[in-house]
């Protein structure tokens, strides 16, 4: 089932009427960043869109959006697109759980057939673009950047395969944020340390299982490429970089190899984020682009994010909650039902859980707290019963008006480590988290009326398929 | 020399011209690294008319602090 490379999806996505191909002349700005905003705002079974008439360029090709609806999303997956969240979530889980798999090795890859080693301009190479007005420049933000950790640099587990912003500095110069949390700001470090320049190649244009893979928060040594084969059922196919030791995804459409210049840190941003705001200016690592490769004609890929939902909403939906619900079932086993971590990045987290006795819930919560991905996320965790469905917020909110008492459950742990980039974090960084047990109390905490749950009557799903069948014939 | 929108510096450089010929430039600024392209609408490259929440000063550039900060060499 997996898709070779990133043009063989988009075949895939418009066979099945995903993907909206627009000939019309559109103007870089504002029409690119529009388009995907609007494509978002229209609904969540949104088809990507490719663009091939593009002001000022002869035969420049634009997708966005690839990934920016649950009918793509389960698309990526080889599912049916009409598939539900839910389901989407736990095939996700299955085959998490089928990792790793082997990569399969190959000696060259269709980016070869173009090859550029001197006077690199990437304005020129890329039909760059700014997706929001105040946005500071022209951004790389759906690119694959592989690295690899410098005091085990044969362990294939701990190379990085993650997405970062980048934004374009010169013709051939990238900035590039490694937040602290991210596994590629643990490289940097150690180059640093040792005042050496860290190779990275950066892959655009991937076919969308390794995009999802590299967004994934998994754990360091865990790589991206065996998740990703695991995601698509066989192994991934990966290329050797030509400057390094760094595996490249196989089906990319443009590659850039350089490194990031040790000890350099230059004015960057800022740049409209997931968060629904913008980053504000900081000073970040600079990556020097010492070669291009390309397929002919490539298809540049593009993703615009803002304020939620956004195509990066999806990117980063599913994929964050399959982690944090596998981490939390390693603790607790026998109890955890499901978790959605799909807003903001798992800014907040709803845990569904079975409750041994009074008190496990906000240990749940905890818990989650201390994740991984919880160091950085996870500013609110709620806590639901095992029979609310956390993908279906009217319940979860049901769950919190009835369940929840504010002074027994609602816990507020102060001063906890949080992305940066949380624009109400303070100093940056830094924030209160929150768990809200909004579980039924059980022994030995007994206080409330919740004896007499109200239950469906008894031939109600019977009904359900009966009213579903009249309402197809 | 073009003068940047964004920090008002005159050190905005060309970076690309368009493929097709006369539709358009792109300038990067030397100091604040903001880039713009010429066909945008004026509240992007019309300094006055920038977005005054986002105007810098040159200086900013040279204290926004870094992310991630630069570690200590380890012999």
């Amino acid at each position: 089932m997996a898709y070779q490379d990133f043009r063989e999806f988009l075949a895939a996505l418009e066979k099945e009427g995903q993907l909206l191909t627009v000939n019309e002349e559109v103007k870089p700005e504002p029409d690119l960043g529009a388009s995907a905003r609007a494509a978002s705002n229209l609904g969540d079974k949104s088809p990507a869109l490719l663009f091939n008439n593009i002001y000022g360029y002869h035969n420049a090709r634009i997708a966005m959006n690839v990934i920016g609806s649950w009918p793509n999303h389960a698309m990526m997956l080889g599912m049916p697109k009409d598939t539900p969240v839910k389901e989407q979530f736990f095939e996700f889980a299955k085959r998490y759980d089928q990792f790793p798999m082997p990569v399969k090795r190959e000696e060259t890859a269709p980016f070869h057939e173009n090859e550029i080693t001197e006077d690199i301009n990437l304005f020129d190479i890329l039909p760059l673009f700014r997706i929001n007005q105040g946005d500071g420049g022209y951004y790389l933000d759906k690119a694959c950047v592989i690295s690899r950790d410098l005091e085990d640099p044969d362990n294939f587990g701990k190379q990085n395969v993650g997405i970062y912003r980048m934004q374009v500095k010169g013709k051939d110069r990238l900035g590039i944020q490694p937040v602290p949390q991210h596994d590629i700001a643990i490289h940097l470090r150690q180059a640093e340390e040792r005042g050496i320049n860290l190779p990275v190649t950066i892959a655009l244009g991937c076919e969308p299982v390794i995009t999802t893979a590299a967004s994934t928060p998994l754990l360091y040594d865990q790589s991206e490429y065996e998740m990703a084969g695991a995601i698509q059922g066989e192994p991934y196919r990966i290329v050797k970089s030509k400057l390094s030791d760094l595996d490249v995804p196989w089906g990319a459409e443009v590659v850039l190899e350089g490194e990031i210049i040790a000890g350099e840190r230059e004015y960057e941003g800022p740049f409209g984020e997931f968060t629904g705001h913008y980053s504000g200016g900081r000073s970040m690592p600079i990556i020097k682009i010492k070669r291009v490769y390309h397929r002919n004609n490539p298809i540049f890929e593009h993703l615009y994010l803002g304020m939620p939902w956004t195509e990066c909403d999806y990117m980063i939906g599913i994929n964050t909650c399959v982690p944090l619900y596998q981490q939390l079932k390693e603790a607790y086993p026998n109890e955890i039902v499901a978790v959605n971590a799909m807003y903001t990045h798992g800014l907040i987290a709803i845990v569904s859980t079975k409750t041994r006795y009074g008190g496990f819930a906000k240990a749940v919560g905890m818990r989650a707290l201390t994740t991984p991905h919880g160091l950085g996320y996870c500013k609110m965790v709620i806590v639901v019963d095992e029979d609310v469905d956390p993908f279906n917020l009217p319940q979860v909110m049901w769950a919190l008006s009835t369940k929840m008492h504010p002074k027994h459950d609602a816990v507020i742990i102060p001063d906890l480590s949080v992305l940066p980039l949380d624009p109400g974090s303070n100093p940056s960084g830094i924030t209160h988290k929150m768990i809200l047990d909004a579980t039924t109390p059980v022994a030995p905490e007994t206080r409330g009326h919740y004896s007499q749950p109200l239950d469906s009557p008894l031939t109600t799903k019977e009904w359900e398929q009966k009213l579903m069948d009249l309402m197809n014939k | 020399m073009h003068t940047c929108p964004r920090c008002d510096s005159k050190k905005g450089e060309v970076m690309s011209k368009s493929p097709v010929e006369g539709a358009w430039e792109v300038y990067q600024c030397q100091t604040c690294f903001f880039t713009w392209r010429s066909c945008e609408p004026e509240s992007i490259t019309n300094p006055e008319k920038y977005n005054p929440a986002f105007k810098i000063d040159p200086k900013e550039t040279e204290t926004a602090i870094e992310v991630p900060a630069v570690p200590e060499r380890k012999a």
